[in-house]
């Protein structure tokens, strides 16, 4: 085994890690890191492994608390990991290895030596001892074998991760399987309010749920972590099991690489609906309009979250609705799920316009067209496809949402849609501008957009989800269908911000269009 | 009238100077090659000429017309592989190249028609594959095909052969010099000077910081001349180039 060589290739992660910290990015989420690590760090000191096991011992059922605890560390490290990318990204992949002269064993040591040791999984390492530590301090198991418990629990949550992780991103490239993954987000988001009367029906469940568990990793180190006879190695031996089926279906997993989906020959055609559609805003725009309607299409991320728009604000009207005592009822909920549905479609895209096209970027200049031709053409598209939303979103509303039916209800709710659409849109003319550095926020947000889109875009999403509740607690009754006019004239208001902010951020483009292509072809 | 006109040229970088007041002319009909070590401004020449960069200052006339980026006119008229080639990734060349003919005015007809005559030339008719599958060759061709398909009178190829199969190579200088015979020009820059030394008729030398050190007809070669520079004279186009950029060969006993 050249361990020399793992070795170098491990630092040479750290040292890449470092090198993005030089790039304005890279410092803002050094920042981030940092901050969040002393967060977590100060957290731990306070309600820490130790204190944890203070509580266990202190509650009389020790094992019991310690297998709770340790389940739900389990489970968070898993989570974060799989669906925050967290400790999961920044690892060599297999074929950047394959250019230096280590096996596959090595490499695939490599590979998960790195992934272990990410300052991530560090901080799960911290608080499993931590709690065995605490056990062991108030008299409740062995240093040696809450130790080894903690580190084999340890191990097996990253391998967990990472079969897990495998599993979603092979579920992410089938067709479809961004749809079936979001419905299994949106399953175990309800699973809460859902188990608990199930429960109560059959408390039975619970019983068999306890049995099951006894058999997990975070039980077994339970055992080992408050035993001190057979019955702790027995522990031991229950995440050996488990690391060891966990890790064959990871060598199994890598060693079968994905099926990447073959476009079928001769679907090229001429004349598609993109072409059609674009015709209607003339030759100078329209084909850019096709254009990026054909380039979006094409696009996963993009695929993904446009057709998910409307059954997300369904999602949103109808469960987020129920749960929370809303202030100004269901209708506030309403609105700001069409306020919502102005911009969700298309925000990420919308908020950087020029980021997933890289060297394509040079073509628009290129073009006989003014340089700025193909940045209103996006514009417009993304309004367009955003606007595309909010017919059917009315229709739906007036069918399913269990109100009495008011015309003025939809045209306050179709207003305040078109409001937010064209506001957004306008924000995100300037973000496309002013922040179109490609940020990696793929471990914290799970997009790759600038910092200044996150905000836009995150913000957004928050100030529409809540600010409409806050204005309904402080002016009871002024968002109702009774004002619906006011709706009414902030539309067209919207509509001259986005008008107006199309000029002259056409004008601001044409001055940073050289600024902007160094950026977007990665040479700054 | 010039085909292209430069005018004491200047583009910098905040305090990085790219090109330093570089002054050239190509005549129409000429294929003109524009040489130069890596990093010495010949792209950022390019870019300054095609509107994709604003000249510190200095003149660029194309067609004997002043140029900048907004100038439609001058656009469709001239035709650029850039360095970067340009494309858009999850596109198919049919659709990239129909999409570039339509920005460029040609109607549906010729459109269908041209598209289809350079993907059979260029042997990129699998429609199977997007952009993003091709081979960097095959890149190469599809942004080759997208700088000609409107017939532009002016031409500009930013290292056009470089990763391109020799038949390639071959087909393609075969379009230039027919191209260059209508009277139309072209201005390429690239590292291959046994190619330039056989297609160009023109050659332009620059430095570090895009200074322009000889300029002169290479055809002279052709015919068993010389090229001659602060009178030495030079068999080939590659002595010139290493006399004038001070290239030299480092000997590494361990290689």
């Amino acid at each position: 085994m050249n361990f020399q060589l793992i070795g170098v290739l491990i630092r040479l992660r750290y040292k890449l890690l470092w090198a993005k910290t030089r790039t304005r990015n890279g410092k803002i989420a050094l920042f981030f890191a940092g901050y969040l690590l002393l967060a977590m760090v100060a957290m731990l000191l306070s309600l820490g492994g130790v204190g944890a096991g203070m509580t266990a011992i202190r509650s009389g059922k020790a094992m019991l608390v310690a297998g709770a605890l340790l389940g739900g560390i389990y489970a968070q490290a898993i989570v974060a990991s799989v669906v925050l990318g967290f400790g999961m990204t920044a690892i060599f992949s297999e074929t950047e290895l394959r250019r230096y002269p280590v096996r596959a064993l090595e490499r695939r040591l490599t590979r998960h030596f790195i992934g272990i040791v990410d300052p991530y999984w560090l901080l799960f390492l911290t608080l499993d001892l931590g709690l065995a530590f605490g056990l062991y301090l108030f008299g409740a198991g062995s240093f040696w074998l809450g130790l080894i418990a903690a580190l084999l629990l340890f191990c097996s949550n990253y391998v967990a991760a990472r079969v897990l992780g495998m599993l979603v991103d092979r579920l992410m490239m089938k067709k479809g399987g961004s749809a079936i993954m979001l419905v299994c987000i949106m399953m175990l988001g309800l699973l809460p309010a859902t188990l608990g009367p199930v429960i109560r029906k059959n408390p039975r469940i619970l019983d068999a749920a306890a049995r099951l568990w006894q058999s997990t990793p975070p039980a077994g180190a339970a055992v080992a972590m408050t035993q001190s006879n057979l019955a702790a190695v027995s522990g031991l031996g229950l995440i050996l099991l488990w690391m060891a089926a966990l890790l064959a279906v990871l060598v199994v997993l890598e060693r079968r690489p994905p099926k990447t989906r073959v476009a079928q020959a001769g679907k090229v055609a001429w004349e598609s609906p993109f072409d059609r559609i674009g015709a209607v805003f003339g030759p100078q725009t329209g084909p850019l309009v096709a254009f990026w309607l054909r380039f979006y299409s094409r696009h996963n991320r993009f695929r993904t979250i446009y057709p998910l728009a409307l059954p997300l604000a369904a999602f949103l009207q109808f469960f987020y609705g129920r749960q929370v005592h809303a202030a100004g009822g269901t209708f506030t909920i309403s609105l700001s799920v069409f306020l919502i549905l102005g911009f969700i479609g298309t925000s990420q895209f919308a908020v950087n316009q020029f980021g997933y096209v890289g060297g394509g970027f040079r073509r628009f200049l290129l073009l006989p067209t003014g340089a700025a031709t193909a940045f209103r053409a996006g514009s417009y598209m993304f309004v367009m496809l955003s606007a595309a939303l909010i017919l059917p979103a009315a229709i739906l509303w007036s069918l399913f949402v269990p109100a009495r039916f008011d015309p003025r209800a939809i045209a306050m709710l179709v207003a305040a849609s078109v409001t937010s659409l064209f506001f957004f849109h306008g924000i995100a003319l300037w973000t496309s501008l002013l922040g179109p550095r490609r940020g990696n926020y793929n471990q914290s947000f799970g997009n790759d957009l600038s910092f200044a889109g996150n905000i836009v875009v995150i913000g957004g999403m928050l100030s529409l989800l809540f600010l409409p509740q806050l204005a309904a607690k402080q002016w009871p009754g002024a968002l109702t269908p009774y004002y619906w006019w006011a709706a009414a004239v902030a539309a067209p208001l919207a509509a001259v911000f986005y008008f107006t902010s199309l000029h002259f951020a056409t004008a601001l483009f044409r001055a940073k269009r050289e600024s902007l292509m160094v950026l977007l072809e990665g040479k700054s | 009238m010039d085909a292209i006109r430069i005018t004491n040229l200047v583009k910098r970088y905040g305090a990085v100077t790219a090109v330093e007041n570089l002054s050239l002319s190509v005549r129409p009909g000429r294929i003109f090659g524009f040489l130069g070590p890596n990093g010495s401004g010949k792209s950022t020449t390019i870019g300054c000429l095609t509107g994709l960069l604003d000249p510190t200052s200095g003149t660029v006339e194309v067609l004997g017309e002043p140029f900048d980026s907004e100038n439609a006119a001058i656009k469709k008229r001239i035709g650029v592989m850039p360095e970067t080639l340009g494309l858009f990734d999850p596109l198919y060349a049919k659709e990239f190249l129909a999409f570039v003919a339509r920005m460029f005015g040609l109607d549906e007809v010729t459109t269908r028609q041209r598209v289809t005559e350079l993907l059979d030339a260029l042997e990129l008719s699998d429609s199977s594959k997007t952009l993003a599958e091709y081979s960097t060759g095959m890149r190469k061709r599809v942004a080759f095909a997208a700088a000609v398909i409107h017939s532009p009178e002016v031409l500009f190829l930013d290292e056009p052969f470089e990763s391109i199969d020799p038949a390639g190579v071959a087909l393609m200088k075969q379009w230039l010099r027919r191209f260059a015979d209508q009277g139309r020009t072209v201005f390429m820059t690239t590292h291959v000077l046994e190619t330039v030394e056989r297609i160009c008729h023109d050659v332009a030398i620059i430095t570090k910081p895009g200074k322009l050190v000889w300029e002169g007809d290479v055809t002279l070669l052709a015919n068993d001349g010389s090229l001659t520079y602060n009178g030495q004279e030079f068999r080939t186009l590659e002595s010139l180039f290493l006399h004038l950029t001070g290239e030299k060969y480092t000997d590494l006993n361990w290689l």
